[in-house]
């Protein structure tokens, strides 16, 4: 059995939401930093189980500053949001509550994992001694550009989804 | 009757010794005992009584039940308002339709009398275009085809069932983008109630059919006239008749409903 799932990624500008799919669906990167524009759709198919799969349509929305501009009508039927700041940028977390409040008024009650991306350029002690301080929590702490835990945010994601259903 | 009959009845019955009165009650007992031990004589006197009751009950239905029902049904009504558009959907479409289908017949007919523009057309686009009349015929009979057709969730942009002539892109992800720029569209030109209809990629057209909770991908390669447009209309809203059906009596079986996207949409004729 196959089923399928709506995921967004959402998040600041250029926090590397297209690069973290890129990494997890074709396995690749690249420095060269082109804004998305609108909506891109990307897919991937998970194994679950033997026979069961689970297909993953990701929504990777342009980035904005201010999540509230987000168009409601990208998120209808969304199934898991993926919510990505960028750890080298303060201005991309320090107002991660808000944002997160926001997120989550949006699209309530689905599975929501928050990730700080570009792990590569910061040493992880002093970033998590940093979120700590400012109580920031978050699922998972990655980078596209070496794959670092890239792939277990998305397996987290479908088995959450996988117990939903 | 005279007045004597009626005379001897009275003293019968202020007369009467109470023997005979005691007597008669006993045979009256007897009968009805009789009556009741025999189920037949018992049916056949109590059906008509039954038959009878009910009647009056069927007639006094709206009366006494119809508020309650009535009540019900507006609440039902109330509560799935989707699911009843939905599968009033296809019949509403197909009648309004059928009735602007008549209505165009009609002035073109009118308009067919007065002149031949098609043809006139056709030889001006010849004088000008250095086209042969022949060609342009040709070009416009170039026939329309069904390449694939994709039921999609409306919201979500998730693809339920499809049908495809031809395996090209991934059907998902396409979905997933037709219902991107749907949105977009819709939103932008901020028209709740106006529904994105045509889409033309390259030499495909994208004829998209909007139901409450679905919307129907049709692409299309070839000449896509306003014939073609009306057949694909009418394959879709049968096909998704159907759909309803289905819906409604299973839990939704993919296969199932591929197997119904096939028999309406392959080899169709447009
Ligand atoms: N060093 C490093 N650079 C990254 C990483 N992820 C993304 N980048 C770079 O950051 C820039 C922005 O990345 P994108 O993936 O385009 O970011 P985005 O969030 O999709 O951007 P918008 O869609 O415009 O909001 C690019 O130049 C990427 O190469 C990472 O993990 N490490
Ligand atoms: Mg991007």
């Amino acid at each position: 059995m196959q089923t399928s799932k709506k995921i967004v990624i959402l998040g600041h500008f250029g926090v590397g939401k297209t690069s973290l799919i890129r990494r997890f669906v074709e396995d690749s990167f690249s420095d060269n930093y082109k804004v998305s524009i609108g909506v891109h759709i990307t897919k991937k198919v998970v194994e679950i189980a033997a026979g069961d799969s689970m297909s993953l349509i990701l929504w990777d929305l342009e980035g904005t500053d201010d999540l509230e501009t987000i168009r409601n009508s990208y998120l209808l039927g969304t199934h898991g949001v993926i919510f990505v700041f960028d750890v080298t940028r303060p201005s991309t977390f320090q107002n991660i509550n808000t944002d997160l409040k926001i997120v989550t008024e949006k699209l309530p009650n689905i599975p929501l994992l928050v990730i700080g991306n570009k792990t590569d350029l910061v040493v992880i002690k002093e970033l998590e001694e940093l979120l700590n301080k400012n109580q920031i929590s978050t699922d998972f702490l990655t980078s596209a550009k070496t794959g670092d835990a890239v792939n277990d945010v998305f397996l987290k994601l479908v088995n959450q989804l996988n117990g939903a259903t | 009757m005279n007045e004597k009959d009626k005379l001897e009845i009275l003293k019968d019955i202020l007369f009467t010794d109470d023997r005979e009165y005691a007597e008669k009650i006993a045979k009256r007992i007897a009968i009805l005992e009789q009556t009741i031990n025999e189920q037949k004589k018992l049916t056949t006197k109590v059906s008509p009584i039954v038959e009878n009751q009910l009647k009056e009950f069927t007639k006094s239905i709206p009366t006494s039940l119809g508020p309650t029902i009535t009540a019900t049904l507006k609440e039902e009504i109330k509560k799935n308002k989707d699911e009843i558009v939905d599968a009033l959907f296809p019949i509403l479409g197909k009648m309004i339709k059928k009735y602007i289908a008549q209505e165009i017949k009609l002035l073109s007919e009118k308009i067919n009398n007065q002149l031949s523009t098609k043809g006139w057309k056709r030889k001006f686009k010849s004088w000008f275009g250095g086209i042969k009349e022949e060609e342009l015929i040709l070009s416009e009979l170039s026939s329309a085809s069904i390449e694939q057709v994709l039921l999609i969730e409306k919201n979500s942009g998730i693809l339920t069932a499809s049908y495809s002539k031809t395996d090209t892109m991934d059907q998902e992800m396409i979905s997933g983008m037709l219902t991107a720029i749907k949105t977009f569209v819709e939103d932008a030109f901020n028209q709740k109630n106006q529904n994105l209809e045509l889409i033309e990629y390259e030499l495909y057209q994208i004829h998209l059919q909007s139901f409450i909770n679905y919307y129907i991908a049709v692409i299309i390669s070839g000449n896509y006239t306003l014939t073609s447009k009306n057949k694909v209309q009418d394959l879709i809203f049968n096909f998704y008749d159907q759909f309803m059906d289905i819906k409604k009596s299973k839990t939704l079986n993919k296969d199932v409903i591929e197997k119904e996207l096939a028999q309406n949409f392959n080899n169709a004729d447009i």
